[in-house]
C-alpha cells in the first residue's frame, strides 16, 4: 500500500504581474522501503515538488495523503505535529547550529519528540553509528568536513525514525565519493527502517542507486522508471506500485 | 532545546555581546540618572536631612527650605506650650551676598544661623560639638569643603558678606544645597548679617525635638492647629525633607525632563538591544527553519529567542552593575551629588531587564516569518 500519495497537486508562483505555473496536475504514489530519485534541471518543479510532499508547502489545487491522512487540511500546528512524528529532511545546505556537537545536533529534534535525556541520547549515538560517524559525536560543525556535515543531517533526520525521509540535493555539495555515501545511506534508511526516501536531484550518478527514477520537466512528469538500486544485492526488495 | 539558547550564547558570545552591552549601557544611564537625579533633589532636603529634631515650624505653605519666610517670634512660646516638646531651637535662614577676593566678583549665597550649643540639632549630623563651639566667636563662618573654591577663599581668610567681614573658620563636607552656596554661622552672627531691619528679630523656623516616646504625628496634629491660629505651620522632619525634594521633582520641570530622559535611553535601549539581537538571531534563521521543518513548533522556537535575550539581559545587567560601582566610586571621591539606593538600583534592573525581553519579543518576530519551504531551492 503506498504510504504516500498525491493527486492532481498544482502550483502557481505569482511575482509581481508575472505568474509561473511550477507544477501542473501532478498525481503519484510512493511506495515505503524505496529510495525515491526525482530528476530533472533546474526550474523543472522538482522542488517545489518535494516541499509540497513533505507538507512544507501548501498546494494551489489537489491533496497530498500521507499514512492515510490528508496533510493540507490540517492547521499547521497538526502539521508540525505530523512532522515531528513521521518525517525527517536533508538539504543542500546542513544547517546545522555552529554551537553544538554532532551528538547534540542529532538530539535536538528528539528532544522536541518529548523523549527523555538518555533515550534521545541513545538513539543518537545509534544514528551516528548508523552514518559511521560515532567517533565524531564531541565535534562541532566547524571540526567537521562537508561530507561528514551533510551525514550528521542524516542522522538527525534518522534519529526520529521517521516514515518519510526528504533529500533535496543532498550530494550537491560533496565529491563523488563522500556523495556516494550518502546516497548508500538513503538507500539503507529505505531498506532498513522500511522508510518511503524521496530525494530531489539534478546528479544523474544517483540514478544507479535508486530503487525508482521519476524525471521532470517544466512542472510535468516525463517519465517514471525502475533504477539501478532494484538491482543491487542491499537487501530484500518489495516492488511498489508505480503510478 | 532549552540547552541551545544557552550553549549559542556561549559559542556565539560574540554575536551576542553588543546586544549585552546595548543593556549595560541602557542600564547604567538610567541608573546613573536616577542616582544624580536623587542627589540633586535630596540635596534640597539638606537642611531637613542632615539635621536632628522630630518636627519643623515655618511659614504656612513652604514649599522647599529655601523658600522660608519669617514667622512671628511667639511661635517658639506656643511651641514649648505643648507637653511633648523638649527642645526648639530657632533656625535662622537668609540671602547673601559673598564678596570673596576682588578677581572672583559677587556670589550668591545662603546663610544658615543656628545655634551654637552641643546639643543644638540644626546641621548635627554634619557639625560637630568642636565646629559649633568656633561659631561662638563672631562673625565667624564655615563653609562647604567643595564650595572652597568657588567662594576664592580658604580656611582662615575674611571675606565680605552682606557688607560685613566675616572670617572662614572651618570647611567641612554635606552642607551643599541645590540652587547655592551654604553659608552656616552663629544665630548671633546670622542677625548681625540681615540687612532686612523689620525682619531682624523674626527667624524662618523652630526646629523641635519631642520627649522620648512622644507620638510625632498627634504632637504634628496639635500644634497645627495652634498654628492655624498664630500664623506658622508645622511638619515631621521626613515630610518636610520630602516637600522640598518632590517640590524640585515635580514643581520646577527638573522631574519631567528627568523622566523623559528616562523614555528615552529606555527607547533607544530597546530599539539598538533588539537590532544587535534580531541580527544574532536573524544568523540562525536557517538553522530555526530546519528545525521546524522537522517538527518543532514556532512557540518552542520563540522560546528559544526570549531565553537568549533573558540571559543577555542577566549579562548586561552584571556589566552595567560593574561599571555603576566603578562610576559611583568614582563620583563619591569627586563630591559628585549622588544618592544611590537599592530600591533605584532594583527599578534600574528591572528596567533593563524589560529592554532586554521586549527586545526578545521583538527579535522573535524573525521566527513568524520562518518558511521552511525556503530550505528547498
Amino acid at each position: 500500500m503506498p504510504a504516500l500519495i498525491a493527486e492532481a497537486i498544482s502550483k502557481t508562483y505569482t511575482s509581481g504581474p508575472v505568474q509561473t505555473r511550477v507544477l501542473q496536475d501532478i498525481s503519484l504514489s510512493l511506495e515505503p522501503r524505496e529510495l525515491t530519485l526525482v530528476l530533472g534541471p533546474s526550474g523543472s518543479g522538482k522542488s517545489t515538488l518535494l516541499a509540497i510532499l513533505s507538507g512544507l508547502l501548501k498546494p494551489d489545487s489537489g491533496r497530498v495523503s500521507a499514512l492515510g491522512e490528508d496533510l493540507w487540511k490540517k492547521s499547521r500546528v497538526d502539521l508540525e505535529r505530523f512532522r515531528l512524528e513521521h518525517t525527517g529532511f536533508v538539504f543542500q545546505g546542513f544547517n546545522l547550529f555552529p554551537a553544538l556537537t554532532a551528538l547534540e545536533q542529532v538530539m535536538l529534534p528528539l528532544e522536541y519528540l518529548g523523549l527523555p535525556r538518555h533515550a534521545a541520547r541513545n538513539r543518537a549515538m545509534a544514528s551516528l553509528e548508523e552514518v559511521g560517524l560515532f567517533s565524531r559525536a564531541n565535534f562541532r560543525p566547524i571540526e567537521l568536513s562537508g561530507g561528514e556535515k551533510q551525514r550528521i543531517a542524516i542522522a538527525r533526520a534518522l534519529a526520529k525514525k521517521p516514515q518519510f525521509l526528504f533529500a533535496d540535493e543532498p550530494t550537491s555539495a560533496l565529491d563523488s565519493v563522500n556523495g556516494k555515501n550518502v546516497i548508500d545511506a538513503l538507500h539503507r534508511i529505505a531498506r532498513s527502517f522500511g522508510a518511503t526516501v524521496v530525494c530531489v536531484s539534478h546528479d544523474t550518478r544517483l540514478a544507479a542507486d535508486a530503487d525508482r527514477i521519476i524525471a521532470m520537466e517544466d512542472g510535468r512528469i516525463l517519465g517514471d522508471e525502475a533504477g539501478g538500486g532494484r538491482r543491487a544485492p542491499l537487501a530484500a526488495v518489495t516492488t511498489g506500485g508505480v503510478a | 532545546m532549552a540547552a541551545l539558547a544557552r550553549k549559542t550564547l556561549i559559542y556565539e558570545w560574540r554575536k551576542f555581546l553588543p546586544a549585552a552591552l546595548a543593556v549595560a549601557f541602557s542600564g547604567l544611564l538610567l541608573l546613573m540618572m536616577t542616582a544624580l537625579m536623587l542627589g540633586i533633589f535630596s540635596s534640597a532636603g539638606v537642611y531637613v536631612s542632615r539635621s536632628g529634631g522630630d518636627l519643623w515650624a515655618g511659614y504656612p505653605g513652604t514649599q522647599s527650605v529655601e523658600l522660608g519666610r519669617p514667622i512671628p517670634r511667639d511661635t517658639e512660646m506656643w511651641l514649648r506650650m505643648d507637653p511633648a516638646v523638649a527642645q526648639v531651637e530657632p533656625f535662622q535662614w537668609l540671602d547673601g551676598d559673598w564678596r570673596g577676593p576682588v578677581e572672583r566678583g559677587g556670589v550668591s549665597v545662603f546663610v544658615s544661623g543656628i545655634s551654637p550649643d552641643a546639643d543644638g540639632m540644626m546641621f548635627a549630623h554634619v557639625l560637630g560639638a568642636r565646629e559649633r563651639a568656633l561659631l561662638v566667636e563672631p562673625g565667624s563662618v564655615i563653609v562647604d569643603a567643595a564650595d572652597v573654591d568657588k567662594l576664592g577663599v580658604g580656611i582662615g581668610d575674611t571675606a565680605t558678606l552682606n557688607g560685613r567681614h566675616v572670617k572662614i573658620i572651618a570647611a567641612v563636607p554635606g552642607l551643599r544645597a541645590l540652587g547655592g552656596v551654604n553659608i552656616v554661622t552663629s544665630l548671633a552672627t546670622a542677625h548681625w548679617l540681615n540687612t532686612d531691619a523689620a525682619d531682624r528679630d523674626k527667624v524662618a523656623y523652630y526646629i523641635v525635638r519631642l520627649q522620648p516616646g512622644a507620638d510625632v504625628e498627634a504632637a504634628r496634629d496639635r500644634l497645627t492647629l495652634l498654628g492655624a491660629a498664630h500664623r506658622f505651620a508645622v511638619w515631621t522632619s521626613e515630610r518636610f525633607a520630602y516637600n522640598a525634594a518632590s517640590y524640585w521633582m515635580f514643581e520646577t520641570g527638573a522631574g519631567l525632563g528627568f523622566v523623559f530622559l528616562a523614555v528615552i535611553v529606555l527607547v533607544v535601549g530597546v530599539v539598538i538591544t533588539s537590532q544587535t539581537l534580531f541580527a544574532a538571531v536573524a544568523s540562525a534563521v536557517r538553522e530555526y527553519a530546519m528545525l521546524n521543518a522537522l517538527g518543532a513548533g514556532l512557540s518552542a522556537l520563540r522560546r528559544v529567542i526570549l531565553e537568549q535575550a533573558f540571559w543577555v539581559g542577566m549579562v548586561g545587567v552584571a556589566i552595567g552593575s560593574a561599571l555603576s560601582i566603578a562610576i559611583m566610586l568614582l563620583a563619591a571621591g569627586q563630591d559628585v551629588p549622588i544618592v544611590f539606593n537599592a530600591l533605584a538600583a532594583v527599578s534600574c534592573a528591572v528596567l533593563v531587564m524589560s529592554i532586554a525581553l521586549i527586545s526578545g519579543l521583538l527579535a522573535a518576530g524573525v521566527i513568524n516569518h520562518l518558511e521552511p519551504a525556503n530550505l528547498l531551492r
